[in-house]
């Protein structure tokens, strides 16, 4: 019988310098804007803070981790501290073009996933270069052994961010919580 | 070994059609993350994690399937989501630990 799995060569790629650490969400007091950042301290902060005529006060966190990609032939490092999380295109709404274009492509054995990025201070979406979700994708295909199977990983040019819950995205929310919960935060209204 | 005979041996329910790839090794863990960053492909993941993220963690990094042990059980649309991702999942009433010594009596490392 022919085997399901193919043998994995020496990697090129790898992920390299994995900093575990915490997604902290924050909600602004009065907007209830929504926005969150990485934080690798062991005890994160939770202490409201002033920032103008906002106050921004803890939320939710998630355990998570921030990562780079090494490249093994020329020795260079690329950070992905932007990166918030992947989202699995069967994790999104039915009706959602990113679940259309996930079947399509799940026809040709292709997963989409997509990237969303953090927001910046000011509320806008951090950019993900193309250049670097190309390695990203390397760096993922490159692991798989099932014959034929590809991982594709999109920027957001869906505008997820806007109507994402962040329970949707790959992140690890209340350890003991290991169902699916209804509450995760929304980030409707987020910046 | 192939993921058929290890069910076998454990006599795992099947939640999903059993896709038959080779286990090239077990890795045990509830946090997403931690998948991601550290499981390897063709790994057989055992955990109590039924969110849907599990799976899409597991079919990012090509795990070839899961254990849900303390008899977890995750929903339908999730198990239908695996079976389309061609992952296998079983669920036992064992524990983590319990799994993890049959696996290694079944000749896993």
């Amino acid at each position: 019988m022919e085997s399901m799995v193919e043998a994995v060569p020496q990697p090129r790629y790898e992920l390299a310098d994995v900093q575990p650490g915490y997604v902290i969400i924050e909600r602004e007091m009065y907007t209830k804007a929504a926005r969150s950042y990485f934080s690798a301290e062991p005890v994160p902060p939770k202490e409201p803070y002033r920032e103008g005529s906002q106050v921004w006060a803890f939320w939710e966190m998630a355990q998570s981790f921030r990562f780079s990609v090494r490249d093994n032939q020329t020795a260079k490092v690329v950070k992905f501290d932007e990166v918030l999380g992947l989202l699995y295109y069967a994790c999104c709404d039915r009706d959602s073009d990113l679940y259309r274009i996930g079947e399509l492509a799940h026809e040709s054995n292709i997963s989409i996933y997509v990237a969303v990025a953090y927001e910046a201070p000011d509320g806008s979406r951090l950019d993900i270069a193309i250049e670097k979700l190309a390695i990203l994708n390397r760096a993922f295909n490159e692991r798989l052994r099932s014959k034929g199977k590809k991982i594709l990983i999109l920027p957001d040019y869906f505008g997820l961010y806007k109507k994402l819950s962040y329970g949707q995205i790959m992140l690890d929310f209340g350890l003991t919580a290991m169902e699916e919960r209804a509450d995760s935060p929304a980030k409707e209204g987020a910046q | 070994m192939k993921l058929k005979e290890i069910a076998e041996k454990l006599e795992l329910e099947r939640l999903t059609p059993v896709f038959d790839k080779d286990v090239t090794g077990v890795y045990i863990s509830d946090m997403v993350s931690d998948v991601i960053a550290n499981a390897k492909a063709g790994n057989l993941l055992v955990t109590v994690q039924v969110h849907a993220n599990a799976l899409a963690a597991a079919n990012l990094v090509d795990i070839c399937g899961i254990i849900l042990a303390q008899g977890k059980k995750p929903a339908d649309d999730v198990i239908k989501m695996a079976a389309k991702a061609e992952i296998s999942i079983f669920s036992t009433a064992l524990t983590r630990w319990q799994v993890a010594t049959k696996l290694y009596e079944a000749g896993l490392r």
